[in-house]
């Protein structure tokens, strides 16, 4: 990224095709929606191109790329405040990644549309961060640096976020 | 129920970021504890299902429009420059500071050479020469208050004759011809009043030789007994023993006013 502060441009096609699925991942389980994730993740590498110069170098890239997803995120839920609902369970299947009636195996295809729908029932923060720390693999240092807070809250608020999980799973299982 | 001191380790093993020691204590800890290793046991069951979390697979448009914005972007650096600009500004931000000292005293010695030289501009050359030019106004002026002086003692005007006597007190140096033409008026005037005046102005400039001998000089001339006894009072201010001989001759005379007569008697004797 300091290349492409540098004046580099084009270096900025190498990161676009290192994290561009992972900032659609974290943007599309944020929202559950594929379009808008990715129109967002244009947009987050356009204000990176954009505000290259406040790449400072001192943080990791990837802490800065989530954070401006981040207010990318606020932004667009602003704009859209009231279009981003909680989905029913029926539209969440069929939102599902190549949908339920695959033929696989039955119980682990339940398994996976209950943890799923578990997930979507999160509180925001909780799917935030479990989404950084599960889905996209980011330690809990990185984590606090995206979300500021400290490593110690970062852990906290994601083992919070994983028994809140696990219960609202358990109580679908019943 | 599990240790509350115990969340952070619990989470930490989920996802490997234990070192050895932690870890091995934690393990230690486990043994130990049903409800801590209860709970890790029932978060790791969700946290290995979350594995199993699939995220779709964004569109292969999603490439092309990158490079489409990034190609756009690019163009239109190219067309404002701001990367230019921006490397320009920063390079003369780095140079700015690195030398903000330098021309800061640069400019400081220059402000304090410019005071300098101000002050020894007009202490030195156009001080002088203001002086000089205020000193020949002034003789200037001088000059044409003598000139206005002995204009004036020609004036048939007692009055104004007088206030031609009066200008001497402002002249501060007194050359030969003010004193002749004084000495002149005091002599000669019509006017007692004048002539009064004139001895007024003259015992004035009594520290000029010239002027006590025309005093004294002048003696009998006088026949006004109004001058005879002021002359007499401005003799002895002046304690001029050389008038006792004028006097003396002046006591001769047989028309003397019987009062000046007493006061020159007396004068003659508090000068001997």
């Amino acid at each position: 990224m300091l290349r492409v502060k540098a004046g580099d441009l084009d270096r900025m096609g190498l990161l676009f095709e290192r994290h561009h699925r992972s900032l659609y991942g974290f943007l599309f389980h944020m929202t559950y929606q594929r379009e808008a994730s990715e129109d967002m993740v244009q947009n987050v590498f356009y204000k990176m191109l954009k505000y290259r110069h406040t790449f400072t170098g001192q943080g990791e890239f990837v802490a800065w790329m989530f954070q401006i997803a981040r207010n990318t995120l606020k932004d667009q839920a602003k704009k859209k405040k009231n279009k981003i609902q909680q989905l029913s369970a029926e539209e969440m299947e069929d939102r599902l990644p190549g949908g339920i009636s695959a033929d696989e195996q039955l119980e682990k295809k339940q398994d996976k549309a209950g943890l799923y729908k578990a997930m979507a029932s999160l509180s925001e923060d909780h799917r935030e961060i479990l989404t950084l720390n599960r889905l996209q693999e980011l330690k809990y240092g990185e984590i606090g640096q995206i979300l500021g807070i400290s490593e110690v809250a970062a852990k906290t608020r994601a083992f919070r976020a994983m028994q809140e999980l696990k219960s609202i799973y358990s109580k679908m299982e019943r | 129920m599990m240790c509350e001191k115990y969340e952070d380790k619990l989470i930490g093993l989920l996802n490997n970021e234990l070192t050895p020691a932690e870890q091995a204590e934690l393990e230690k800890h486990l043994a130990e504890c049903p409800g801590c290793s209860e709970e890790l046991a029932g978060l790791r069951d969700v946290w290995d299902m979350m594995a199993e979390i699939e995220t779709p697979e964004p569109s292969s448009h999603m490439r092309v429009k990158f490079q489409a914005m990034l190609d756009t972007y690019k163009e239109s650096v190219e067309d404002v420059k701001p990367g230019i600009w921006s490397s320009i500004r920063e390079q003369f931000s780095k140079v700015w500071q690195l030398q903000t000292r330098w021309p800061m005293a640069y400019s400081l010695m220059i402000i304090l050479v410019g005071f300098g030289l101000g002050y020894w501009l007009f202490s030195s050359g156009k001080g002088g020469k203001q002086e000089e030019q205020l000193q020949a106004l002034s003789s200037q002026v001088h000059e044409l208050k003598q000139t206005m002086m002995l204009a004036l003692l020609e004036n048939p005007s007692a009055s104004e004759r007088i206030r031609g006597v009066s200008y001497t007190s402002e002249i501060k140096h007194a050359d030969k011809e003010v004193i002749d033409a004084l000495l002149a008026t005091l002599n000669n005037d019509p006017n007692v009043n004048v002539r009064l005046s004139t001895l007024d102005a003259l015992s004035h400039l009594a520290n000029h030789p010239e002027v006590r001998e025309g005093l004294i000089r002048s003696i009998e001339k006088q026949d006004s007994p109004i001058m005879q006894l002021a002359i007499a009072d401005v003799m002895l201010k002046l304690q001029e023993k050389r008038s006792v001989k004028p006097f003396e001759d002046l006591l001769k005379q047989k028309d003397l006013n019987p009062g000046v007569r007493d006061k020159i008697k007396q004068t003659i004797t508090q000068l001997i």
